[in-house]
């Protein structure tokens, strides 16, 4: 990754903002439903933020046409006392009664709009604008703040008419050396997701089971940054195919297993 | 700060030591499950998170792969890290070499943990009680005072005016290592005594809580016990009342401990008693991995030798007097001075200079954290050259040998002691001979085999 200036990491507290596609057009016809997706990546977060107690989450929801943001794991610790709230990784009740508010509305905003030229794509330009927003904001804020980094979990198509728009986010994020990770769960490539993670020295993956979808971030994504100088990730498409046989056989196996333990989880 | 580095890391080490069946009763209860996870280097902590879904073995070379090469030393300090606590289980395979699997208690209480949360064992009391809680600066404040009062008595300053409630049995098990008790003069602070004074707050803590915990065995309490409510205390939430009928009476006493050290605040009321957590307890657990330290400095150091401190604590210009000459103190700031006579005073009382520019470069103000170097380097180089100034003579213990009867012994001496490793000046014109002393009885020995 020769176009990244890297910066030395003393200690792993991250902040992880992850940017979640909630395109209704795209989850509408997968055979992994949003819900199952949703207790995955819960899992996930509920994994970083157990990892270091300064860890910190932020989700951002990215929609047809808008986007906001979902949850932020520093307001629940402080604020008045409610039952349930406590300092450790939650069930997140505040953030699926958001998320409901944000997809209801943004679907009512495509009622409105016009929308059959355009492809199908999520406000992707958006999400990483507000993203940026609330890091620089952490930067400014003093001296012991975490490391911030940005996951994407996107699988709507690249919408072309976003262009300027993500690579002026792109380019933003290269200068704050905040890497943007991306993982596509979608069915095409998406150029804009791994032009990002090149540029800015994140990581790219496309994971080809959505099954396994919690074992692929905690082996990947949940790397802070100070670990990442040290341990294989997934390279650049182009530059090398080892990001498959890093994990082996054995490894799908275990995804499998994870699977199945994930499907019982949210009934039992 | 090596030898400090190890006591504050010995708490995991005394975890690590508590015997096997010990181990498994503590990763019974998810907190601690949590509590070690985030003690763990980080590559160790990516390996739990990597290996907890998968029920079969998984080959140590595999594991390798996933480290680059410049990471195998630490690849190896966290596998050893997980065999010592017990997270890791080592199986061989005839196929596959060494596996290893995780511990399955450890593994179904964090699978739990990180798919439904946790439950702490008690709630917080309902505020509609007519309870009164302080507000999180005042029980900072709180908590700041009960612990520097503690730190002062237990060096004993001579100006605790507020005593705290710990019994002077306890206060003297505390001191055992810092202080050393000479008849002349009193207790004089030893040289582990000086660097404690100089570790941040989390580290001091963690040392008290150890020496707590060993002595916890003379008073027929369970050390896994303490260390469990310990751990699980840093799960509660700041400022938030728990009552007290929720602990069992060795909880409780260890309870009324904690307190004057300031790691919670115990409250009555009508009919109930409580006690609520302050910062000092809830970071806890953040300090047992080996993180960097995270507060805000308050030292300006400039480059004519003069510091200046932006301190009211008592405390804090204790600690600077240990290296630095004290010009004068204002409402709010400490200007002191740091010359070759403080220094010196530092360096006898077994202070290292890199103790103190660690110090200095740790607790450094952020306006001059900013700057690279956050110390000048002329402080920097002058502290190491003064240190070095005691340094210049060496010394060691040794025997003068002369008057040898013919130049073949003298040649005989030499080339013996030369083989013995001791031999330290000679002078072949007048054969003389210097000798270490520990050589000097095989020295004696050979030299009457060579009389006769």
């Amino acid at each position: 990754m020769a176009t990244v200036a890297s910066k030395l990491y003393s200690d792993d507290v991250s902040l992880l903002v992850l940017l979640l596609d909630t395109n209704p057009l795209f989850w509408s016809n997968r055979s992994t439903t949003f819900s199952q997706f949703l207790s995955h990546v819960l899992a996930f977060l509920n994994a970083v933020l157990g990892l270091n107690q300064l860890n910190r989450v932020v989700v951002i929801a990215t929609g047809y046409c808008s986007c906001d943001y979902i949850y932020d794991s520093s307001l629940t610790l402080s604020g008045n006392s409610e039952s349930g709230r406590t300092g450790m990784p939650a069930l997140f009740g505040s953030l699926l009664e958001k998320l409901e508010d944000f997809i209801d509305k943004d679907e009512e905003l495509i009622k409105e709009q016009e929308h059959d030229e355009r492809i199908a794509s999520s406000l992707l330009s958006g999400s990483l604008s507000m993203a940026l927003c609330y890091i620089q904001r952490i930067f400014r804020s003093g001296h012991l703040h975490p490391q911030p980094r940005i996951l994407c979990l996107q699988g709507s198509p690249d919408g072309p008419e976003q262009y300027v728009a993500v690579m002026n986010s792109i380019f933003s994020a290269q200068r704050l050396m905040v890497p943007i990770d991306s993982c596509y769960i979608g069915t095409q490539n998406s150029a804009f997701l791994q032009q990002a993670s090149y540029i800015t020295g994140g990581v790219h993956h496309a994971p080809k089971q959505l099954d396994g979808l919690f074992q692929f971030l905690t082996t990947i994504f949940a790397t802070d940054l100070h670990t990442r100088s040290f341990v294989q990730l997934p390279k650049p498409v182009g530059v090398d195919f080892r990001a498959s046989s890093v994990f082996g056989q054995s490894k799908l196996d275990g995804a499998s297993t994870v699977s199945d333990k994930k499907r019982k989880a949210p009934d039992s | 700060m090596p030898q400090v580095k190890i006591i504050a890391k010995n708490f995991m080490d005394m975890v690590a030591s508590l015997t096997a069946i010990k181990l498994d009763k503590l990763y019974n209860n998810v907190f601690i499950c949590e509590a070690i996870l985030r003690s763990l280097p980080p590559l160790a902590k990516k390996y739990v998170l990597q290996l907890l879904f998968i029920d079969d073995p998984v080959p140590c070379t595999r594991i390798e792969e996933w480290v680059l090469p410049d990471g195998l030393s630490k690849h190896r300090v966290a596998i050893d890290r997980l065999i010592q606590l017990r997270i890791f289980t080592e199986t061989v395979d005839r196929r596959e070499g060494t596996c290893f699997s995780l511990n399955p208690t450890f593994q179904n209480n964090l699978q739990k943990h990180i798919i439904s949360g946790g439950v702490l064992p008690r709630e917080p009391m309902n505020s509609s009680n007519g309870i009164k809680l302080p507000s999180l600066q005042e029980l900072e404040t709180y908590a700041l005072q009960q612990w520097e009062c503690f730190l002062l008595q237990l060096i004993n300053s001579g100006q605790g005016e507020k005593l705290t409630g710990i019994s002077s049995s306890m206060m003297k098990v505390f001191q055992r290592g810092l202080l050393s008790q000479r008849d002349r003069d009193g207790p004089r602070l030893t040289e582990s005594g000086f660097q404690f004074l100089l570790m941040d707050t989390n580290a001091q803590l963690w040392y008290i809580i150890r020496e707590y915990i060993s002595n916890a065995e003379e008073r027929d309490v369970d050390p896994a016990d303490l260390i469990s409510f310990l751990l699980e205390l840093s799960f509660h939430v700041t400022g938030e009342a728990y009552n007290l009928n929720t602990l069992t009476d060795v909880q409780r006493t260890t309870l009324k401990d904690l307190a004057d050290l300031g790691l919670v605040k115990l409250q009555q009321g009508r009919k109930d008693s409580w006690f609520i957590p302050t910062k000092l307890a809830t970071n806890l657990s953040v300090s047992l991995a080996d993180s960097s330290v995270r507060k805000e400095g308050y030292v300006m150091m400039e480059t004519n030798f003069r510091m200046y401190a932006y301190s009211t604590s008592k405390l804090q210009c204790e600690i600077l007097r240990l290296f630095a000459r004290i010009e004068y103190q204002l409402p709010n700031l400490i200007a002191c001075a740091v010359t070759k006579e403080s220094l010196y005073n530092a360096f006898d009382n077994g202070i290292t200079s890199d103790q103190i520019i660690t110090f200095l470069q740790q607790n450094s103000h952020p306006r001059c954290a900013d700057r690279v170097p956050s110390i000048p380097e002329n402080v920097t180089d002058q502290i190491r050259l003064w240190e070095s100034d005691l340094k210049r003579i060496e010394m060691t213990q040794a025997h003068f040998y002369d008057e040898f009867p013919s130049k073949d012994v003298f040649e005989g001496a030499c080339n013996f002691a030369r083989q013995w490793g001791g031999l330290l000046w000679e002078d072949s014109k007048r054969m003389r001979l210097v000798v270490k002393s520990e050589v000097h009885n095989q020295m004696r020995e050979y030299l009457h085999t060579q009389g006769n």
